[in-house]
C-alpha cells in the first residue's frame, strides 16, 4: 500500500498521501494487485483480487476476540457477560461461539486456536481433562490445574467468578419426601427399584457415574439411560426417571421441585468456574486480562441460580441479562 | 485406536446396537407404510382432505427431532417407542406423498376403461391404480426407509439405543474412532436398505408391464 501512496504522489498530487497513510501490515498483496492491474491480463488481475479480498479478510479477523461456550445455558451466559465485558473495556468486536458441544468440544477448539477463550470448570479441566482421579485435596484443584494448563496447552486461567456448580444428583421432591433422601448415601436404598437417566458425558467422565456408583455402593434396577442432557430434566420431572445428574446451579432444580442431593463424601471436586483464555491472546491484548479480573469473585452460588433462571425459567434473553447483570454490579 | 480394533474388542455391543437400529427403522417403517399408503388413496377419493394432511405431514417433517422428543416424553416416555413415534412421523410425508401422486397420475382413459369393463371402485383400485402406481409408491417407501436409518441415530438422545449411541458417546468425548463406529456401519445400513429396495422397485416396475 506504502508503494501506491507513493506512486499516487508522484503522478497526480500529494493529496492522494493521506487516505491510504495507515496500512495494514500484513497485508502485502496490494503492491502485486497494483501491478498485475496495470500491466497484466484480466484473469491474473481478478486472480490476485480474490487473494487480496482473503487477505483483507485475514486481517480483519486478527482484530476480533472469539469467546466460546459449551451447550448448556450457564455456559452461555458466563460467555456473553465475558464477551459484553471485553466489548465496554477493550471496545475490540467479539465473535460469539456459543452453545458449542460439550468439554472436549470446547477444549479441541480453544487449543486448535479455533476460539480465544471460554468459561471452563476447576474440576471438569482436573478430572476431565487433565484425567487425574476424581477423589482429591480438594484446595490444591485450581492450582493444579493452573499451572498444568499453561505447561501442557498454553491457556492461563484467570480469577474464578466465585461460585462453586458442582454435579447435582437430583430427585424429585416429592420422593425426596416421601423417602426422607437427603444425601447420596441414602439412594443406596431405593436404588434397586429405581431408574436413572444420564448425559453421554456424565456417562464417559472419570468424575462421572461409573466413580460415583463405586464410591456410594449404588446399584440400580437397570443400567442407565444413556440420553441428552437437556432431556433428563424432563424426564425427571414427568416420571419417567427416578433420579438424574444435573449442575447445581441449575434454575430448574427449583421450578421443577427437584431436590439435590449432598454428597457427604466429597466425590466431586470443587467445580470453580473461571474464564480460560490462550496465553497467545494475552499476550496481544494486554489490557484483556485486567479486564476479566474485574469479574473475578463476583458471583455467588446464588447469585449464579438467579441469573440461570431468569434464562431458563423466564424465559429472558441472555444479552439482556447479561448487560443488566454488568451495569449493576460491574460499573 | 483405530476402527478395526474398536470393533473387534466391541462386537458384541456393535451386533446389539446395530440390531436396535435395525428394529427403530424396520417397526417405524412398518408402520409408517399401514397407516400412509392408505392415507394416500384415501386423498385421491376426498380431494378436500388433500391440503390440510399433507400441509400436516410437511409440518411435522420440519420439527426438530430434539424438540418433538422434548413434546414426546410426558405422552410416551423414554426409550425405543419414543423414537419409533419420532420415526413414523418423519416417515409419512414421502410415503402419503407419492401414494397419492402414484394413483393420481394413472392416465384417466385407463381407468375409464375399467369403469367401462364394469369394475367397483374396490377393483379399480386393486385391479388398475394400485399396480400402475406401485413403482412410484415404493420409491416413497425407498426414501423414507432409508432417512429413517439416518435419523434413527438420534434415537440415542432419548434412550432408544442404536448405532447413534456411538456417535452421542463420540461427540461427547471428541473421539473420531468412536463416531465413525457409529456413522460408517449406519451409511451401509442405508445403502443396503437403498438397495435392496430398489431391486423390489425394479421387479414390481417390470410386473406392471
Amino acid at each position: 500500500m506504502g508503494r501506491e501512496v507513493r506512486d499516487a504522489g508522484r503522478r497526480r498530487d500529494t493529496r492522494a498521501e493521506s487516505p491510504g497513510s495507515a496500512p495494514c501490515a500484513p497485508c502485502k498483496g496490494a503492491t502485486r494487485a497494483e501491478r498485475a492491474l496495470s500491466g497484466r491480463g484480466t484473469v491474473t488481475a481478478v486472480a490476485v483480487a480474490l487473494r487480496l479480498l482473503l487477505l483483507l479478510a485475514g486481517c480483519k479477523s486478527h482484530d476480533r476476540i472469539v469467546v466460546g461456550a459449551k451447550n448448556f445455558t450457564e455456559s452461555d451466559l458466563l460467555a456473553e457477560i465475558v464477551a459484553q465485558q471485553i466489548e465496554r473495556r477493550l471496545h475490540l468486536p467479539v465473535e460469539r461461539r456459543l452453545h458449542l458441544g460439550g468439554t472436549f468440544v470446547c477444549h479441541q477448539a480453544i487449543t486448535a486456536g479455533q476460539i480465544d477463550l471460554y468459561v471452563e470448570y476447576s474440576g471438569t479441566a482436573f478430572t476431565a481433562v487433565l484425567k487425574h482421579p476424581p477423589v482429591a485435596d480438594r484446595d490444591s484443584v485450581y492450582r493444579q490445574v493452573t499451572s498444568e494448563y499453561s505447561r501442557q496447552f498454553g491457556l492461563r486461567w484467570l480469577a474464578p467468578f466465585g461460585f462453586d456448580n458442582t454435579f447435582a444428583i437430583l430427585v424429585r421432591g416429592t420422593d425426596a419426601e416421601r423417602y426422607g433422601l437427603k444425601s447420596i448415601a441414602d439412594l443406596r436404598r431405593v436404588a434397586p427399584r429405581w431408574h436413572a437417566g444420564f448425559g453421554y458425558e456424565f456417562l464417559e467422565r472419570a468424575d462421572g457415574f461409573q466413580g460415583l456408583s463405586r464410591v456410594y455402593g449404588l446399584r440400580f434396577a437397570a443400567p442407565p439411560t444413556a440420553m441428552d442432557l437437556g432431556l433428563t430434566y424432563r424426564a425427571l420431572a414427568d416420571g419417567k426417571v427416578d433420579v438424574i445428574a444435573g449442575n447445581s446451579t441449575d434454575g430448574q432444580i427449583a421450578a421443577l421441585h427437584l431436590v439435590a442431593l449432598r454428597d457427604e463424601q466429597h466425590y466431586f471436586p470443587p467445580y470453580e468456574a473461571a474464564p480460560v483464555v490462550r496465553a497467545r491472546t494475552l499476550e496481544r491484548y494486554p489490557s484483556l486480562a485486567p479486564a476479566l479480573e474485574e469479574l473475578g469473585g463476583k458471583i455467588s452460588d446464588d447469585e449464579m441460580r438467579h441469573l440461570n433462571a431468569a434464562a431458563d425459567v423466564e424465559h429472558r434473553d441472555i444479552r439482556t441479562i447479561a448487560q443488566q447483570w454488568l451495569e449493576a454490579h460491574v460499573p | 485406536m483405530s476402527l478395526l480394533s474398536f470393533y473387534a474388542r466391541n462386537t458384541a455391543e456393535l451386533l446389539g446396537l446395530t440390531w436396535q437400529h435395525v428394529y427403530l427403522v424396520a417397526v417405524s417403517t412398518g408402520a409408517a407404510i399401514v397407516v400412509g399408503v392408505p392415507l394416500g388413496i384415501a386423498l385421491t377419493r376426498r380431494p378436500a382432505w388433500r391440503a390440510p394432511v399433507l400441509g400436516l405431514a410437511n409440518v411435522f417433517q420440519t420439527i426438530p427431532s430434539l424438540a418433538l422428543f422434548g413434546f414426546l416424553i410426558p405422552v410416551l416416555g423414554i426409550g425405543a417407542w419414543t423414537a419409533i413415534a419420532a420415526l413414523i412421523v418423519y416417515a409419512l410425508l414421502p410415503i402419503i406423498r407419492n401414494t397419492y401422486t402414484g394413483i393420481a397420475g394413472v392416465d384417466p382413459a385407463v381407468r375409464e376403461a375399467g369403469r367401462g369393463m364394469g369394475m367397483t371402485d374396490g377393483e379399480l383400485l386393486r385391479l388398475v391404480e394400485l399396480p400402475l402406481a406401485a413403482g412410484v409408491i415404493l420409491a416413497g417407501i425407498r426414501v423414507a426407509t432409508v432417512v429413517s436409518v439416518g435419523v434413527a441415530t438420534i434415537g440415542a438422545a432419548i434412550g432408544a439405543g442404536g448405532l447413534g449411541v456411538y456417535i452421542f458417546r463420540g461427540v461427547a468425548t471428541v473421539d473420531d474412532t468412536l463416531i465413525m463406529a457409529g456413522a460408517l456401519p449406519a451409511a451401509l445400513m442405508a445403502l443396503a436398505a437403498d438397495g435392496a429396495l430398489g431391486l423390489v422397485e425394479r421387479r414390481v416396475a417390470w410386473d406392471a408391464k
